[in-house]
């Protein structure tokens, strides 16, 4: 069990807590990683946002990831920063729980994540209890050692069909075995949403990259996500369709829907805001 | 918890609203979020939708949708045991289920009704009435 706790937990320490309100927690990127995507960022707000709920519901249940209706992206992380996680649980119970938060670095905005809404899930199916418990006590106290966390290797995405500048379909191949997966979880292994969304982005900034609207000096870049939706858990070695489709919502942006499908059903559903910021040479 | 008596008035008050964040929840064209739609049959709503469409109307309306009690609050005054033997809606609690959903077109009651199939009778207009019922409790709460 060493990937527990490790290959896919990005909570470090609680630094105040107010059970079942708010907390403010921390997460050192390790400095050896080549990436720390924004959507591990969003990942790391959200594990926050759990820890809180499955305290306040003495670890009977747990949250996974089901509906996020905006998440603001502000700025990348680099490797070795640090990220000051905060949440604000707007209600918590044995069904659901709602909550907005943000992770900075150095005082500045990095992610913002509003509207999210997690349902709760028995604990049992996926992590142990008492396990779950004693790690909450370990952050909340002296704190988890950092440095635990060596990447992620990005599923591989094949583009299949599409219309340059305009739309996209891939295939998503998620691996039989990775790391993140003794983490999420130990007992019921879980493609993270945040990898699918990570691939999602890729796939539709690829897309946007082609498209030819975007103003001289500029180029495209992530400004928000809307609408996430988790329908299906995704099993280690499934196989996922996705798509992108872009719409010009203006000289200077764009909006582009998003969807995942396994097995011909819908798995997952978001759009992605891309807006023009300045090229840099 | 009865069933309050919600006029026809209110619900027309609250269905522009409820119809476009149904359409926003699903995806779909905002024509297609009849008032008398099955969310599930006609509009493909899941379950994840559902706890989509009640945090997104609870932020629409400043008001609170109990979760996870809308099956519960159909049985009303009935015991679980009245309502429900083995999964099943009993008569009493089929004709309770018909009072309580009368909105939905009495064809779409099938007998014997599941309760996991309850769902699949809610309508637009179903979600309008959570909607008033949700606004008198908070206006009662002051």
């Amino acid at each position: 069990m060493a990937d527990h706790f490790a290959a896919y937990s990005f909570v470090d320490r609680i630094v105040e807590y107010d059970a079942g309100r708010r907390a403010r927690g921390r997460y050192v990127v390790p400095a050896d990683i080549a990436a720390f995507p924004s959507c591990l960022v969003a990942e790391a707000v959200g594990q926050l946002a759990a820890w809180v709920a499955m305290a306040h519901i003495g670890f009977r249940g747990r949250p996974v990831a089901a509906l996020a209706n905006e998440t603001r992206f502000r700025s990348e992380v680099t490797p070795g920063s640090t990220l000051d996680l905060a949440v604000d649980i707007e209600s918590c119970d044995e069904h659901a729980v709602a909550y907005a938060g943000r992770a900075r670095v150095d005082g500045t905005d990095v992610i913002e994540l509003v509207d999210c809404l997690g349902p709760m899930l028995p604990v049992e199916e996926f992590d142990s209890p008492a396990e779950l418990a004693a790690r909450f006590d370990l952050i909340r106290g002296e704190g988890a050692p950092a440095g635990r966390f060596h990447g992620v290797v990005a599923p591989r995405v094949v583009r299949t069909a599409g219309v340059p500048g305009v739309s996209a379909s891939a295939s998503l191949f998620v691996p039989e075995s990775a790391p993140f997966f003794g983490d999420h979880f130990p007992r019921r292994p879980v493609f993270p949403a945040t990898l699918l969304l990570d691939a999602q982005i890729g796939l539709a900034m690829s897309i946007a990259a082609e498209a030819t609207h975007w103003p001289a000096g500029t180029k495209p870049a992530p400004s928000r996500m809307t609408h996430v939706k988790m329908r299906s858990f995704i099993p280690p070695g499934a196989l996922l369709d996705i798509d992108a489709e872009l719409a010009p919502s203006g000289a200077d942006s764009a909006m582009l829907r998003l969807a995942a499908r396994m097995n011909g059903k819908t798995a997952a559903t978001a759009r992605l805001e891309v807006i023009a910021r300045a090229a840099h040479p | 918890m009865t069933q309050p008596e919600i006029k026809k008035e209110e619900i027309l008050a609250v269905l522009p609203t409820v119809s476009a964040t149904i359409a926003d929840a699903l995806g779909c064209d905002l024509e297609d979020v009849k008032p008398d739609a099955s969310l599930i049959e006609d509009l493909d709503a899941e379950s994840i939708d559902f706890l989509d469409m009640v945090f997104r109307l609870e932020r629409a309306f400043k008001v609170k949708i109990p979760r996870g009690k809308i099956v519960e609050n159909a049985r009303g005054t009935l015991t679980e045991a009245e309502f429900e033997q083995g999964g099943v809606v009993t008569d009493i609690g089929l004709a309770q289920l018909r009072s309580y959903l009368s909105e939905v077109p009495p064809e779409r009651f099938r007998t014997p009704t599941k309760v996991k199939d309850i769902p699949r009778l809610f309508t637009t207009e179903t979600f309008c009435k959570l909607v008033v019922a949700a606004q008198r409790e908070a206006k009662a709460a002051g």
